[in-house]
């Protein structure tokens, strides 16, 4: 297909790039100061901004696409693929209340923040490089899902909506920073919330509302679509009862931990740009359940679509079909309002890529280990410098991405396994130290490699379902960092009660908290004794930014 | 290529790290 846009489509369309580009030059002057304006906005955000900021970041081009894919393929069974970000309902009251009291820029700077000594410096660096480069491709993965929705709906070449609308989304994100990142969400959260709604009831009215859809699903012999329980078994099929206790288990228990989804990294930055505690939960709270919203309504839409064009095969074909919804039945002149809001799903997510991988390499890799005493002035230059390389780094990955997709897949999603326990125990056990989950992390990228690839390639295992590899990684990377934790020293006693202090975690801290107790930073009744956080920094000479 | 981009960010990282590194 290929839509024929109207003047007053385009008309739309360049109203929208506007206003974008209005919302960096506006936030200039506060981005520019230095690099908590650059990357946090001071710090100062009440929660509404960055809870839609959460939202509109996780609602990107390639969203509608794959949740599609899950709910075409599955019915509304397949709607359990997208609960995974119910880790976030947990996290609000727990992990994110601990990690906005550490005051770490980001997920790699909490490392210094609960543990010490070189151990902890590794991780730093090991995690700072892993981000940028992650941020980079998660660039280029949605930059090129914007690439094949031009070249769906214009024919246009798929360079073309990789590279173009990223750049006019550079324009703000050089600008501005995290202050035009987060008012840029804010706009584009609205209209892409709007037209998800706007768009999906207009689907399901075509198919002839609810009632439409369940007739045309019995008269397919299709009802079981319905059903969300619709399991397959025990252990095998596609959507087996094993498959959905692991879900619900990453849902529920990912909460209290840090990085036990890759969503963690951005709410991360979001967290901390929050202007209080308080702030910091409601932001994540609000800007999940918004999503959950969002994939409930899609799934209904995708429903109807079904019933529309109930025979496509190709996974391809099927995957447009929310844009399908809009630009096949959609009024002439709202082709352009809805296009808008495609650009605004696609440039909240773009925005915030760029952002954060220029903190990591600014904040953890160029200030903390290369030029400690930079100027505000500097670290802001160094930003804007690696928000470009970033961007070029981008267009690469998105040109290859055709090609390196399945390894893309293992390294996001297979690689989380089997660091999902090691990042809940770091937040919620003391005793866990650096080099228990440095060898997490090493151990890892080893068994993943060999329980996803080498092994069932050299025919020692067959090739197990997704939700197998979960569990033996998990487990395999317990017979490693367990054993290292406990035979190597735990934190420092003063360095635990200083974090303690600050930060407030819950779980196993008993002999931690008695400490601090005994030295009468933690009262009796449980509060911080005010000036507790200054009194029981250890003299520690290592840079502390 | 992917991979090695990849990688090669993670062990910059880690290289920088060492270096940097009685406080």
């Amino acid at each position: 297909m290929t839509v024929t846009f109207t003047f007053l489509d385009w008309l739309w369309v360049v109203l929208f790039l506007l206003l974008m580009l209005g919302s960096g030059i506006l936030f200039y002057r506060l981005g520019k100061r230095s690099e908590s304006d650059f990357f946090l906005a001071g710090r100062g955000l009440p929660w509404w901004l960055p809870a839609s900021s959460v939202y509109a970041t996780h609602t990107a081009t390639d969203t509608p696409m794959w949740i599609t894919g899950v709910i075409y393929k599955n019915g509304m069974a397949g709607i359990w693929y997208t609960f995974f970000c119910g880790w976030a309902a947990i996290s609000a009251f727990v992990s994110t209340r601990i990690f906005r009291r550490s005051l770490a820029y980001t997920q790699a700077e909490w490392n210094v923040v609960r543990f010490t000594g070189l151990g902890s410096e590794l991780l730093r660096g090991w995690m700072a490089g892993w981000q940028f480069f992650m941020n980079m491709f998660v660039l280029g993965w949605v930059g090129i899902a914007m690439g094949r929705i031009c070249e769906y709906l214009f024919a246009w070449p798929i360079w073309i909506g990789l590279i173009v609308f990223s750049l006019v989304c550079a324009v703000y994100v050089l600008a501005a920073g995290y202050w035009g990142v987060v008012m840029a969400d804010f706009q584009q959260g609205i209209i892409a919330f709007l037209v998800i709604i706007i768009v999906s009831v207009w689907g399901i009215h075509t198919a002839g509302g609810p009632n439409g859809i369940i007739e045309k699903l019995e008269i397919l012999g299709e009802l079981d679509r319905m059903n969300p329980f619709a399991f397959t078994g025990w252990w095998s099929g596609d959507f087996p009862i094993a498959w959905f206790i692991t879900m619900m288990l990453i849902a529920f228990l990912g909460g209290f931990g840090m990085g036990t989804t890759i969503d963690w990294y951005v709410e991360a930055q979001r967290i901390q740009s929050a202007k209080t505690v308080r702030d910091a939960s409601y932001s994540i709270w609000w800007g999940t359940i918004l999503g959950l919203i969002r994939n409930s309504v899609w799934a209904v839409a995708i429903l109807a679509f079904f019933v529309l064009f109930p025979n496509i095969t190709e996974p391809s074909e099927y995957e447009m079909g929310w844009f399908r919804l809009g630009f096949d039945y959609l009024p002439a002149g709202m082709l352009g309002f809805f296009f808008a809001a495609i650009l605004a799903i696609h440039l909240s997510t773009i925005s915030s890529h760029l952002n954060l991988g220029a903190l990591y390499a600014t904040r953890d890799l160029y200030q903390h280990y290369v030029n400690p005493q930079a100027s505000q002035k500097r670290l802001v230059q160094v930003g804007r410098i690696s928000t470009g390389i970033l961007l070029l780094g981008s267009f690469f990955y998105g040109l290859i991405m055709e090609d390196i997709t399945s390894w893309l897949i293992f390294a996001l999603w297979i690689m989380a396994a089997g660091i999902w326990l090691p990042n809940i125990l770091q937040v919620i056990w003391w005793r866990f130290n650096a080099w228990g989950y440095l060898s997490s992390w090493i151990a890892n990228l080893g068994f993943s490699w060999l329980v996803v690839w080498i092994l069932p390639e050299l025919n020692v295992i067959p090739n197990l379902l997704d939700y197998q590899q979960f569990w033996i990684l998990m487990i395999l990377g317990a017979l490693v960092y367990f054993p290292v934790t406990l035979l190597t020293k735990s934190e420092p006693m003063d360095h635990l009660v200083h974090y303690y202090v600050m930060s407030r975690p819950i779980g196993w801290w008993k002999p931690v908290r008695e400490e601090a107790m005994r030295r009468g930073l933690i009262l009796t009744n449980g509060d911080t004794a005010s000036g507790a956080e200054q009194a029981s920094r250890p003299l520690d000479t290592y840079p502390s930014i | 290529i992917g991979m090695t981009i990849a990688y090669a960010a993670s062990f910059l990282g880690l290289i920088l790290a060492y270096r940097a590194w009685h406080g």
